[in-house]
């Protein structure tokens, strides 16, 4: 039977409070979406699609970066398996591990639209497409975390992850292969940037929300498959 | 009375290798069990497999006299304490923060934890960061975490591996005491005094197989009556029967006032372990 528990998942958030107050390598991650935020700020009269650029940061570095550090540290110090064998559900147990990553980044991302001068076109659009891209990144990060022994091998797996799928807009000018660049395009940063431009110009938006659906429920459903495989190791 | 658990047939296989070979057993409501054996003979995979952990190969495994798998029901779960050979515990949390998590998912009262850590001698140090332990305390607080939310069953994997022999026996007067609360408790070691200090009965595992299982006194009756050495004020050793002519032997040393200690030699359950199973227990 399938259990959810807001009072245990409160118990993790909790926990993973009071651990990130006296995590620096966290702390120090944290900031830089921040600083890139305020760097770009002060460039000024920046595009729209510049001044967005820190929001997508904001999401692969405190999103997947600090996500995937937090579910590594917890198995690199056998404290998952306590977790796992507590009363605490799979559920209780991603949501609770994901809710601080998941605040700290809103946080971020809210402090990033400031520092950088962003205009929100239109905040309920607006903040679907964050929600959507938040759960994507998290459940990302989350897998990165699963698939990493230390918290060390998660800036290895994650590299590659950032460029991708954080970066790829940057580099699409330069591949002339028209299939990568399809590929690239429906990228979750790219789907992004193509929902933060629509709402700006007021062009369809639609499917690239439904892009975006569907990244976030695949993400989600391919990190609870390789939780249940890989938690106990 | 009624069992607590019950494991029939049980077959546990990684790959080609038999790490239980057709293990039986039933532990009673309110029993002490030792699983006694050498690192890799199956006592950790048995626990593993009891605490739903590992999925049998083969065979039942009841708990509560529901199948192992519903252990995985949050209410069924409340009702085990799990101490495992790799139990983390969150460095840069104090004492309390580490035991307060577990309260929470455990739905206990906060004011648990300070019954919890008296009964791992570490009262007063509930606010120190766990990284600043040392690793005999640590241990103590993964025992404490176990035993926070009172269980119905407590499973125990080396339990005092890592502690000296004070903490130790600390600590198996509070497992006593929670075994006389009602607490039946399964633990596995490879120290026979702890065993033998701790547990109703013993299981001898070997190679996968339960070789022996009864209570430590019966096992070693196993290797007959022991016989009786009695040491003597000008250091000799003498070696009798327990029948009427050692009796009468020992009265005339006691007599002549020649007569210093006197002791059974019983087997321990090490040298019984050795006897059966050719290798040693470390």
């Amino acid at each position: 039977m399938m259990t959810f528990s807001m009072k245990r998942v409160n118990a993790i958030f909790l926990k993973d409070w009071k651990d990130m107050q006296r995590n620096g390598y966290v702390l120090i991650t944290l900031a830089l979406p921040l600083v890139f935020a305020a760097w770009i700020g002060r460039m000024g009269e920046g595009s729209t699609s510049l001044a967005a650029m820190p929001i997508t940061f904001a999401l692969v570095i405190a999103g997947a970066f600090v996500q995937a550090a937090m579910v590594a540290e917890e198995k690199e110090k056998n404290t998952l398996r306590g977790l796992l064998l507590s009363p605490a559900s799979t559920m209780e147990i991603l949501v609770g591990k994901s809710l601080l990553s998941g605040v700290s980044t809103l946080v971020i991302i809210i402090g990033s639209i400031f520092l950088a001068d962003f205009k929100v076109p239109s905040l309920p659009l607006f903040a679907v497409s964050i929600l959507l891209g938040l759960v994507t990144f998290l459940a990302i990060g989350t897998l990165l975390g699963l698939l990493s022994r230390t918290v060390m091998e998660t800036s290895i797996l994650g590299t590659p992850v950032m460029v991708v799928f954080g970066m790829a807009g940057i580099f699409k000018e330069m591949i002339s292969n028209e299939t990568i660049v399809a590929v690239i395009d429906y990228l979750p940063s790219e789907q992004l940037a193509a929902v933060w431009s629509g709402l700006e110009n007021g062009s369809e938006v639609g499917s690239h929300l439904l892009v975006l659906t569907v990244w976030a429920v695949a993400a989600v459903a391919v990190t609870v498959v390789v939780y249940k495989k890989r938690r106990m190791d | 009375m009624e069992n607590i658990i019950e494991v029939h047939n049980l077959v546990k296989s990684f790959g080609n290798k038999l790490a239980l070979k057709d293990v039986d057993f039933s532990v009673r409501k309110g029993e002490t069990i030792g699983f006694l054996g050498p690192s890799g003979s199956g006592k950790t995979t048995t626990i593993k497999i009891l605490t739903a952990q590992l999925a049998p190969t083969a065979g039942d495994v009841r708990v509560f006299g529901k199948p192992v798998h519903s252990l995985k029901d949050p209410a069924e779960m409340k009702r085990i304490g799990i101490l495992t050979d790799n139990s983390g515990l969150y460095d840069r949390l104090t004492v309390a923060d580490n035991l307060g998590l577990y309260a929470d998912l455990y739905g206990t009262e906060r004011k648990r934890i300070v019954d919890a850590l008296e009964m791992v001698n570490l009262t007063g140090e509930e606010k120190k960061p766990v990284q600043k332990l040392s690793k005999g305390m640590k241990q103590r607080v993964t025992l404490a975490r176990a035993i926070l939310h009172k269980p119905d069953l407590l499973f125990l994997d080396e339990p005092t591996s890592a502690l000296d022999p004070a903490n130790t026996r600390d600590i198996h007067e509070g497992l006593k005491e929670l075994n006389r609360a009602g607490t039946t408790i399964f633990l596995t070691t490879h120290d026979m005094e702890e065993a033998e200090s701790l547990c109703d009965r013993v299981a001898f595992l070997d190679d996968g197989e339960i070789r022996l299982f009864d209570t430590p006194q019966n096992l070693r009756m196993l290797q007959g009556r022991p016989t009786i050495s009695v040491l003597l004020k000008d250091r000799r050793t003498v070696t009798v029967e327990p029948d009427a002519d050692g009796a009468a032997a020992i009265a005339r040393f006691m007599e002549s006032g020649e007569l210093l200690t006197i002791h059974s030699n019983e087997p321990t359950l090490g040298d019984l372990f050795v006897q059966m199973t050719g290798r040693k227990l470390a």
